[in-house]
């Protein structure tokens, strides 16, 4: 039974897409309706390319009505004045034209983000009316413009016709935003909105990575702009206001932000209350707002949100046939755990007189290190002696002041973040940087997204390319949670771990991009016993399979287990590098932890020394 | 120097949006985009209080102080509380953003949609002053800008609660553990803020009018002007705030009636990409 429904699930879709499609044909939609089934359709348009934007990327742009307008308009003058008027041609021409813009008026969002790109593109909105008035020679000015009648090979695309080119965009478009953002492409968008430094660690240009974001947000703005000026027929610049920009973000949170269909339950609420309400045009300010308010507050998951929460309540109590368990969990699931990695590239990384200066506090001065494949070297010291620093130079987040920094024989510091990720640097952190609104299994494939990479166009195109891909990275990523300990949480939220567990989720997730060299930040700490004797066996695999280890930790037995080689920075200087015997013997070292300054001669060997934290 | 005049006059209602801006970010971190709603509801106050009412001038300002800063009390308590603690960066974007709406609704469904005229207290003859004409009403909006601007300035500097008030903004957490009393301090700075905001209603409205969509085109301009003077500074919002005043009144009178505010956003694009921490600049901003 449970398996027929979900069988059948895609043939139920598809009835109810046709049945929409010939509604107003075979007489279940008068002439109003279908009008309004057009603007809830256009509307959501819009709505979908705000979710892509700033429900998925957490990006401020909210210029989504200005790229309406040059849709709008580059579809009108087209028709106008060349006599251009096949739909497709005003469609991918009004696309082109908003893609421009998007990125043109982005391009703050590259360098600042935050309020200020928001207050950009909100101020691009206000200057709609102004624009259209400068360039009245093309746009008719605050008059408007009548605009000629759409045609597609000979025909004319007016009533039933029209409706089904709407209704047919729209189907489109939301194809192809559901297999981009339910793909590794939109997993990664999660990833920006969370935090651009896990973005560029995992080896993705955000620069490059934001330009997409902001060209894929425009289309969809650019196609409800053209489909607009063919159902009314007529543009002007009352149309695109700050009011309407408004709606759109009321719809976009009512309906839901971070998802694919929020955006067609958010339109269809506003559009339809404004038509219902006579009351709403006094109100509607109000209501708007209040919509943005209590969304933002209490339930930032929109209306989807409520309706999947139903679900889950429904099936708890047997109301509805549970969810296949093949969703959740990839093939693979319950096959032996594996016990050792296949073999790594490790490579020798090698600073030489690496320096970091902030201001004129000296952070890092003139430290030389290396670390070995096959080993794994630890970095300790007090805090503020600059580990830390060092990793942040090694990974890119520092430009150096001096001194180079040689991964092999290449030189490779003072690259960007991302560079440094794809030669194979990777990185776990401090506090663990964990995305909301993904699973753990997919926040571990994340890590491959650079090395095993499925394009654009295979995802959205869902070719075999991209299942191939897919399947091959979850079985990897299970693989590696298994392989740490806790396939139990592949199918959770990643962000509802416990810190514990975080840590081992990074872990895996560095391990997931085959990485040559692991950069470990205080993995150790706030993990209780059993899972650090899991770090300690993932650690040793790495080391066995010839990894580079960098391990900095204050855990100083983990350290004396763990490490092939210990360095010890104080104040910024390398103080001591030895085997584990030597740094135990060092009364240097000793003294820089203990604080002690006469020292027995033997140190006894049941010291355990008093680090300042994490010692457990 | 009558269009300089004009600039100045403009540009203290953009500086008086940032220095709105400016105490909220100060004492709470938080970038309350409802200011300019605020003021405009201190324009409509002003008009209830010299016209309905017929209040003489004093009683009018108190009126409109004392509404506008329990409109902001509640625009705290409602829109920005409840995310104090909560880590995704729009959250109070789309919550401002949703009280300045309603503001706004409420002005148009209360007043109406149509500008009304708040009187100017002064004598409406204009003065010939440095060669130039200029309203008295107009002058002194220049003038109280200037002393408040200033004031909080220095106030935010030099005593022990501006201080305190500065070092909430950078950490919460480390400024309560030494004593501040974070929470206080934030409803405070709204409070403050929206008695700034009333107190000049009476004089704003006698240059814009009161009219309910007064807000969101002047808080992008307030924005403007602390992109100018840097977030987090009074002194560079106020002088950014006649800046970005001064070139909207030359843009339209040398260029044209259309182009001032795209002139303007020309400046603020500009201003983003050479200096993005602003040119007195003291931004809060950090790496995570």
């Amino acid at each position: 039974m449970n398996a027929l429904i979900h069988r059948f699930r895609p043939l139920g879709v598809l009835l109810v897409l046709v049945l929409l499609l010939i509604a107003p044909t075979v007489g279940l939609l008068d002439g109003y309706w279908s009008r309004t089934v057009m603007l809830i359709a256009i509307l959501s348009l819009l709505v979908s390319g705000l979710n892509v934007v700033l429900g998925y990327a957490g990006e401020l742009a909210m210029g989504q009505v200005a790229l309406y307008a040059v849709g709008a308009y580059v579809a009108g003058y087209l028709g106008v004045e060349f006599g251009l008027t096949n739909v497709l041609v005003a469609l991918l021409a009004a696309m082109l034209a908003a893609v421009v813009v998007g990125l043109i008026t982005g391009i703050p969002g590259l360098r600042l983000g935050g309020w200020s790109l928001a207050m950009v593109t909100f101020f691009l909105v206000t200057l709609v009316p102004n624009l259209v008035d400068v360039f009245s020679d093309v746009t008719g000015g605050t008059l408007g413009m009548a605009t000629a009648v759409p045609t597609l090979f000979g025909m004319e695309i007016v009533g039933d016709r029209l409706y089904w080119l709407v209704i047919l965009v729209v189907i489109a478009w939301f194809t192809v935003a559901r297999n981009l953002l339910l793909s590794r492409h939109g997993n990664m968008f999660l990833v920006l909105r969370q935090s651009p430094i896990l973005a560029s660690v995992l080896g993705v240009s955000v620069y490059r990575l934001k330009l997409l974001v902001y060209v894929v947000g425009a289309i969809p703005a650019a196609l409800a702009g053209a489909l607009f000026s063919m159902l009314d027929g007529f543009i002007a610049p009352d149309t695109f206001t700050f009011a309407l920009a408004l709606s759109v973000l009321a719809a976009s949170v009512v309906g839901g932000a971070t998802s694919v269909y929020g955006a067609i339950a958010g339109a269809a609420v506003m559009q339809l209350g404004q038509q219902t309400f006579t009351q709403f045009q006094t109100w509607q300010l109000v209501i708007y707002g209040a919509f943005l308010l209590i969304a933002g507050i209490a339930f930032n998951r929109g209306l989807v949100g409520l309706f999947q929460d139903g679900l889950a309540a429904a099936r708890r109590r047997g109301w509805l046939p549970a969810r296949p368990a093949t969703a959740a969990i990839p093939p693979g699931g319950d096959g032996p755990v594996e016990t050792r990695l296949e073999p790594l590239d490790g490579v020798v990384l090698r600073t030489e007189g690496l320096s970091k200066s902030f201001g004129g506090n000296r952070a890092l001065d003139d430290v030389t290190v290396e670390a070995h494949p096959g080993e794994v070297t630890a970095l300790i010291g007090p805090n503020g002696s600059g580990k830390t620093t060092l990793l942040n130079l090694i990974c890119g987040l520092y430009k150096p002041s001096g001194g180079r920094l040689l991964l092999g024989d290449q030189q490779i510091g003072g690259q960007p973040t991302y560079r440094i990720a794809r030669h194979g640097v990777a990185r776990t952190f401090q506090t663990p940087l964990i995305p909301k609104d993904m699973t753990t299994l997919a926040f571990v494939a994340t890590g491959r997204y650079m090395n095993h990479k499925v394009g654009i166009l295979p995802a959205i195109l869902r070719l075999p390319t991209f299942r191939r891909g897919y399947t091959a990275d979850d079985e990897r990523a299970m693989a590696l949670l298994r392989l740490v300990g806790i396939a139990d949480v592949a199918g959770k939220q990643v962000d509802s771990l416990a810190l514990g567990t975080r840590r081992l989720v990074e872990v895996a997730r560095s391990l997931a991009s085959g990485a040559r060299v692991f950069l470990f930040d205080e993995v150790g700490s706030g993990l209780d016993e059993s899972d650090l004797a899991v770090l300690e066996r993932a650690i040793g695999m790495i080391r066995e399979a010839g990894g580079t280890v960098i391990l900095v930790e204050h855990n100083f037995p983990l350290v004396l287990k763990l490490a092939d080689r210990i360095h010890v920075l104080s104040q910024g200087r390398l103080l001591a590098s030895g085997t584990p015997a030597e740094i135990q013997a060092d009364r240097r070292v000793l003294a820089e932890y203990t604080g002690a300054t006469d020292l027995p001669e033997e140190p006894d060997d049941a010291h355990t020394p008093a680090t300042p934290k994490g010692a457990n | 120097m009558t269009t300089v005049w004009a600039g100045l006059a403009t540009g203290a209602i953009y500086s008086l949006i940032a220095i709105g801006y400016n105490i909220v970010l100060l004492a709470s971190g938080t970038f309350n985009f409802a200011h300019a709603q605020l003021l405009m509801v201190g324009t409509f106050l002003a008009y209830t209080g010299a016209v309905t009412f017929g209040l003489p001038v004093l009683p009018t300002v108190l009126l409109a102080a004392a509404g506008v800063a329990v409109i902001a009390l509640v625009e705290e308590r409602v829109a920005i509380r409840p995310l104090l603690g909560r880590t995704d960066s729009h959250g109070t974007l789309i919550t401002t953003v949703g009280a300045a709406t309603i503001l706004d609704g409420l002005a148009a469904a209360i007043w109406g949609r149509q500008p009304l005229t708040v009187p100017p207290v002064l004598p409406d003859e204009p003065l010939t002053l440095l060669g130039g004409t200029v309203r008295p009403v107009d002058l002194a909006l220049i003038g109280f800008t200037l002393v408040v601007g200033v004031g909080l300035h220095l106030w935010s500097r030099h005593t022990l609660t501006g201080l305190a008030s500065l070092a909430s903004a950078e950490d919460r957490d480390a400024a309560s553990a030494r004593g501040i009393n974070v929470r206080l301090l934030g409803v405070g700075a709204f409070a403050v803020a929206g008695a700034v905001a009333g107190v000049f209603g009476l004089l704003v409205g006698a240059r814009t009018y009161a009219v309910f969509d007064l807000g969101h085109s002047l808080a992008l301009f307030g924005f403007v002007a602390i992109a100018i003077g840097g977030s987090g500074s009074q002194l560079g919002g106020l002088i950014g705030g006649f800046a970005t005043g001064l070139v909207y009144a030359f843009a339209a009178r040398y260029i044209g009636a259309a182009y001032p505010q795209i002139v303007v956003f020309g400046v603020f694009l500009l201003i983003l990409f050479l200096r993005p921490r602003g040119l007195f600049g003291a931004a809060l901003e950090r790496r995570v």
